[in-house]
């Protein structure tokens, strides 16, 4: 167990199939399998009354990396299998949670276009980000979700681009 | 041997137990009560009183009786909803160091953990006194969507009441875990918890001995407490109509008020309708009145339908999120006291097409499943299918051995003892990130770096580079919440990476490893990629608990 996770610690940043090792492309039901093996084996609760404190922070570690690798394919298949989105609002306060900036159709996208996006992609996705920037402008929604899609195609890793394509989808579902 | 205590450290109502190999034995209190309100007097007489003692006091000294102090915990008292929340209650809160709630009494100042401490040490008594053993650990159960600064701060309580906290878990999970521990189960659940003051909802899958969290979502400022004070309001302008005086502004007539609707709204769960009237009302004017009322549940049901409709409209999107239709759901459990309106299970059902689970007690099955949690981190849980028994049963009460009614030092239990490694089967837990953990972008945008229901011990590293020559101080703002906009989300608070090396623009590496651990508490670790150099990146979240400046 401590072999496993000296080599889940020692891998860097890989892609999550290979932290979870199994197969690329794999699955939701294989990727979910593999982590619960790993939790039955790694869950830093079962090893907190038998390892010392340095070798119970490799375990939690190693553990902890998988789990953000099992997310970012859950997170992945979430959105290819297009399932039925709903605005999900945090249960934070904010009253009257006015809606995310999809109000960009309305004409008032700012001349500059922020310099957020490019950080948050790689330059093969920023294009297509691009584009359906335009699309937006043209209030073009459904043009926009097909731009942001391929956007992500080029890009699966973005958190931003999958966050755009769920507000800009919300926003149909709105009837916008 | 170590002795556990797992403790639900409820809005109005706290309970506490251990996990022994007979089953789930409660702690009692001083009457041989299961359940303590966790509400803490400081008389005019002097000293400290918690639970059943405490509440007498609601009525001769409103302003002196600390209750709900789960509202305002961790939380930062400009919020919104924390100023509404304050509006209900009838002691002094004001605003301490770092944006943090203080309560004053007379001319004493403390902190939401101070008053939360009260109710664990009271806890952790009863149980000393119970076991005839010294009690040091704990686990302690949190509304699922509880923040960051409201975990820290609920540590904080266990730890100024002298409890090591080995683990918050969330609530809905820990009822999960009482229900399925030790039966084997291959199914999905929902954990529908309407409590006092919070409401939860969550989605799990039971594997055999895992428990994973699929979705979970909530309202912080949602339970029973919301539909007492809709009823009082009733009460209040009846008050006015019929007695010719408006008790709002009279602390103590309000909370007569409040008890009565309290009682009324217990009533009407099982009758349909409620019919007397409230006596003992200590007019402003010298008098003693009494208000005659007659509510039908219909008409009950009429005031709190708003409520209601949001819980089963949250239960909605968790289950969209959890990537799931309702008639997948095996089992729904009902959670917390508000659970027992007639209402809310009709709607449950009507939703999930199938009546919820009636065999689980509401009020107790959080703390089974904590006591459960706390038996498996301290290697003193036995195999057997303990506990699982005992938590469905909703005539479980039998089986606890040797505890009567007063608990005293010939009534004592020998600690249960440590089963062979061979028998150990134990939970594994697999909860979830509460909200999502963004951080700020060029242009006020955000990236997401943790999402929300994420399973968690989870950790994500970024790399940071400077963005001017001869930077040598990073700021990183970091917020929660699903909005694209930063503006738009709560802010957590500010990153700060100092005493950089001094060097050109973007040569600088600094790689942040965001972790939030298995209580659902955020860390970040900042390393200097060039020189290993780690330094304990520091995030100061608003609301969290500080030392208040002498």
């Amino acid at each position: 167990m401590l072999l496993w996770a000296n080599r889940i610690v020692n891998k860097g940043s890989v892609a999550p199939h290979h932290l979870l090792e199994i197969r690329e492309g794999a699955g939701l039901d294989e990727a979910q399998a593999a982590f619960h093996k790993v939790a039955k084996m790694a869950h830093p609760d079962l090893h907190r009354a038998s390892l010392n404190p340095e070798e119970l922070e490799v375990v939690t570690s190693a553990y902890a990396k998988v789990a953000g690798a099992y997310q970012e394919l859950r997170m992945m298949r979430m959105q290819t299998t297009k399932l039925p989105r709903t605005n999900l609002k945090p249960p934070t306060y904010a009253p009257v949670n006015k809606m995310p900036d999809a109000g960009m159709p309305s004409g008032d996208v700012k001349p500059g276009v922020p310099a957020g996006p490019a950080s948050a992609m790689n330059s093969k996705a920023i294009v297509y980000y691009r584009k359906a920037e335009q699309a937006l402008r043209r209030g073009d929604l459904r043009g926009a979700v097909l731009q942001i899609k391929m956007a992500i195609a080029a890009d699966p890793m973005s958190g931003f681009l999958r966050s755009a394509l769920s507000e800009v989808e919300s926003e149909i579902a709105k009837g916008g | 041997m170590a002795v556990a205590l797992g403790i639900d450290l409820g809005t109005t109502n706290s309970v506490a137990a251990i996990a022994t190999p007979t089953g789930v034995e409660f702690i009692l209190g001083p009457r041989g009560e299961r359940v303590h309100p966790s509400v803490v007097a400081f008389p005019a007489s002097g000293g400290v009183v918690v639970g059943q003692d405490a509440k007498r006091f609601r009525l001769t000294e409103p302003h002196h009786v600390i209750h709900s102090a789960k509202r305002f915990i961790g939380q930062n008292i400009r919020a919104p909803l924390v100023q509404l929340a304050m509006t209900g209650i009838r002691y002094k809160v004001v605003e301490g160091p770092n944006q943090q709630p203080i309560v004053v009494v007379r001319d004493r100042r403390m902190t939401m953990p101070e008053i939360s401490s009260h109710v664990l040490l009271h806890l952790k008594r009863c149980a000393e006194r119970q076991l005839g053993t010294q009690v040091k650990d704990a686990v302690i159960t949190v509304p699922a969507n509880f923040t960051d600064a409201q975990r820290q701060a609920t540590k904080e309580a266990g730890r100024l009441a002298g409890l090591e906290v080995m683990r918050l878990i969330n609530e809905p999970t820990s009822a999960a875990l009482a229900y399925g521990f030790g039966k084997d189960k291959q199914q999905l659940i929902a954990v529908f918890d309407f409590g006092g003051g919070t409401f939860d909802v969550s989605i799990l899958r039971l594997n055999g001995e895992v428990f994973e969290v699929l979705a979970s979502d909530g309202d912080f400022f949602l339970g029973g407490d919301d539909l007492d004070r809709t009823l009082a309001e009733v009460l209040a302008a009846e008050c006015n109509r019929v007695l010719r005086i408006d008790p709002r502004p009279h602390a103590a007539l309000m909370m007569k008020l409040m008890m009565g609707a309290e009682a009324i709204k217990c009533h009407l769960s099982e009758n349909d309708s409620a019919e007397g009237e409230i006596d003992g009302l200590d007019m402003p004017n010298g008098t003693t009145g009494k208000l005659p009322f007659s509510v039908t549940r219909k008409q009950f049901e009429d005031l709190v339908n708003g409520y209601v409709s949001r819980t089963i409209e949250v239960t909605r999107q968790v289950l969209t999120a959890a990537g799931l239709v309702p008639s997948q759901i095996a089992d729904v459990l009902c959670v917390g006291g508000s659970t027992r309106i007639p209402l809310v299970r009709e709607r449950l059902a009507e939703l999930f097409r199938k009546e919820p689970n009636n065999q689980i007690n509401p009020d107790e099955v959080v703390s089974q499943g904590a006591a459960i949690q706390a038996g498996s981190l301290t290697n003193t849980l036995v195999s057997s299918g303990m506990g699982a028994r005992d938590a469905v049963a909703t005539t479980g009460h039998t089986t606890l051995v040797g505890m009567g009614a007063q608990p005293g030092p010939g009534n004592t239990q020998p600690p249960p003892m440590a089963p062979p490694q061979g028998m150990l089967k134990r939970p594994i837990l697999m909860d979830v990130n509460p909200a999502t953990l963004a951080i700020q972008t060029a242009g006020g945008f955000t990236e997401r770096l943790l999402d929300k229901n994420a399973p968690i011990p989870i950790e994500k590293i970024r790399v940071f580079t400077t963005a001017r020559d001869n930077q040598t101080r990073v700021e990183i703002d970091c917020c929660r919440g699903e909005n694209r906009k930063y503006a738009e989300n709560e802010p957590l608070g500010t990153l700060l990476l100092e005493n950089l090396a001094a060097q050109r623009r973007g040569e600088l590496k600094i790689e942040v490893s965001f972790r939030v651990d298995s209580d659902g508490i955020l860390h970040v670790r900042a390393t200097d990629q060039a020189s290993g150099a780690a330094q304990e990146a520091h995030l100061q979240v608003l609301g969290a608990p500080v030392a208040e400046e002498p």
